[in-house]
């Protein structure tokens, strides 16, 4: 609450009421203070953020490509006009939903069943926490490069396991759909760990006492599960899961790494058409006109996650 | 018998046998890979190439190891990711510190906005700024330096440490603090002397978290920092590949090396990064 120093609330008790100067300077004071300890994230924000996304939207307004040499010129919409007939501007936008509806249930599934599994009282905790941290925190792009390496036709072990089982290897990155497959199964795989840890601590807040009671009156573990743990997981569930998919929009690494958006552009992403525009063309315009696409469709979820926050704390 | 009934599976899903299975699934899921790209660093090319393919190596070797020193400055990629990661981490927790000491103590009016701002850039896709923040690098000629990564790995989190610190301060009681200034101590020294030392623990999961975000940073890295010598890891660890060549021994021995010094990290310190990691997500 109030912030009042303690000779404040001394002057306060001596005069009957509190000396409005001297209150008013410890506000200016407090006031002061927190301009200046806020200061410094402002001006990074401002330097980093603010300051680029209103250069963003200004140059998608312009021809500005680096290899023509020319001037920048005011086109207006143009950019935008041309983005609606580029068909490779529908087809990546439709990868990066398609990877977003793929793989955000996918690692939520992967990774409340590992939870589940993590949340049994094992005598040693450390190395199931491990099992988990170790795939947060390698980096997407070495998930990417490992899995290219799995997914190998000749060498791989993916490959290697189909074999074993009776069945044909499949030239995984020759084919849009299997190249395709396997990036969703790595991003699968990389992401759901951060899901599982999220639940996990979920599940770790849940009582005992209600599976007891549960016990009691007879109810299965099926029962349990749906009636107790799902409903009381649901609040840790749906941060990761906005969480989740604002990355997934941003998808680049993993399929980077692992198919470079082949064949064709059967596997790029927004992320990667923006990079490819920006770095290899440097067609600044288009390339700025694409990233506010991707802006607006991923500020549209980090709006509906801001109101699933604030009806929370209401 | 209801009691009966509900016994059983209940026995059976805490049974020793299941949590046996239940381990092993975990612990193949999780560090397979990991192991996956160790054994194939230590395979040498001829065992590499053979069918049906070997899975433990049987004459491991390091001279991959070897060779992904020699081809590539890795050296310089683990300085640099090292550098840029420890630089960002720290400039990440100076100016966390002060925001949420800010939001944790002082009376502020806009004190939910500036939260949502923190929220909404938390979940910012940097990828958009990638035009913009090219040119502002190259006006202020910051393309290849550290400075290039280290602003917007700082943005990055930014938010998340400022929530996890803020928790942090909310718990440490103000009659410390207090006491601290009737010594004599401003409200600074107060937050560096006492509030910082206190919430340790909160300051230490920020700078993991910090860091581990800047070590693995790929897109920007590769967009800003196209000299050799001052590349990151991911960005480096693609240049091991030849036009139509991919040295896969050499390059899992590289994956390894980058791998190796995080895994210590997170090996000493896991219990804080979980916690900081649910702080971050479900507080945020």
């Amino acid at each position: 609450m109030a912030v009042l120093s303690i000779s404040a609330t001394d002057s306060a008790k001596d005069s009957e009421r509190p000396s409005p100067v001297w209150t008013r300077w410890l506000d200016l004071s407090d006031r002061a203070m927190a301009v200046l300890l806020l200061l410094p994230a402002a001006v990074l924000l401002a330097l980093i953020i603010v300051y680029p996304i209103g250069r963003l939207v200004y140059t998608s307004f312009f021809n500005l490509s680096l290899t023509s040499g020319l001037p920048a010129e005011f086109v207006g919409l143009e950019n935008y006009r041309i983005m609606l007939d580029d068909p490779v501007f529908w087809e990546t936008t439709w990868n990066t939903v398609l990877i977003t509806l793929i793989t955000v249930p996918g690692a939520l599934l992967l990774g409340l069943g590992l939870a589940l599994l993590a949340n049994l009282p094992f005598a040693m905790q450390w190395p199931v926490r491990l099992s988990l941290l170790i795939p947060w925190a390698l980096p997407l792009s070495f998930a990417g490069l490992i899995f290219a390496w799995f997914f190998h036709y000749e060498y791989g072990v993916v490959n290697d396991v189909l074999n074993r089982l009776g069945f044909e290897g499949i030239i995984w990155f020759n084919s849009p759909n299997w190249a395709f497959a396997a990036i969703c199964l790595t991003i699968i795989w990389k992401t759901s760990s951060f899901m599982a840890l999220i639940i996990l601590a979920g599940l770790q807040t849940i009582p005992r006492s209600l599976y007891e009671a549960a016990d009691v009156d007879g109810a299965g573990r099926l029962r349990q599960f749906f009636e107790i743990t799902l409903p009381l997981l649901k609040p840790a569930i749906v941060v990761a899961l906005i969480f989740r998919t604002i990355t997934a929009l941003q998808t680049f690494d993993i399929p980077y790494m692992m198919t470079g958006g082949g064949p064709g552009s059967s596997t790029a992403t927004l992320a990667m058409y923006i990079h490819q525009n920006t770095v290899s063309f440097l067609d600044l315009g288009y390339g700025s006109a694409l990233a506010v696409v991707m802006f607006i469709l991923s500020m549209g979820v980090t709006a509906i996650y801001l109101r699933i926050i604030r009806t929370k704390e209401a | 018998m209801n009691a009966l009934v509900s016994s059983g599976p209940a026995q059976l899903l805490s049974g020793k046998p299941l949590r046996f299975i239940a381990a092993g699934i975990l612990l193949i899921n999780g560090l397979f890979p990991a192991l996956w790209i160790l054994f194939t660093s230590l395979k040498t090319e001829g065992e590499l190439t053979a069918k049906p393919i070997t899975w433990v190596p049987h004459a491991p070797t390091l001279a991959n190891y070897a060779q992904a020193f020699s081809d590539q400055p890795l050296h310089l990629f683990l300085f640099n990711s090292f550098m840029v990661a420890l630089l960002s981490t720290c400039l990440t927790l100076l100016i966390s510190v002060l925001a949420a000491y800010a939001l944790a103590r002082l009376n502020l009016r806009y004190r939910g906005a500036i939260l949502s701002v923190i929220v909404a850039v938390s979940t910012f896709p940097l990828v958009t700024l990638l035009v913009p923040l090219f040119e502002i690098m190259r006006a202020l000629n910051l393309l290849n330096t550290w400075i290039a990564l280290i602003l917007p790995y700082t943005v990055l989190s930014l938010p998340v440490c400022t929530l996890i610190l803020v928790s942090f301060f909310e718990g440490i009681p103000r009659d410390l603090e207090n006491a601290a200034m009737i010594d004599g101590c401003t409200r600074l020294g107060a937050l560096f002397k006492v509030v910082v030392p206190l919430s340790a623990p909160g300051v230490f999961t920020a700078g993991i978290l910090a860091f581990v975000n800047a070590w693995d940073e790929f897109l920007l890295a590769l967009s800003f920092n196209s000299n050799p010598t001052l590349r990151t890891l991911p960005v480096g660890i693609q240049l091991y590949q030849g036009e139509f060549a991919f040295p896969w021994p050499v390059i899992s021995a590289a994956l390894v090396v980058g791998i190796v010094p995080v895994a210590i990290l997170i090996v000493i310190f896991q219990e804080r990064v979980v916690s900081g990691l649910t702080a971050g997500g479900i507080k945020g």
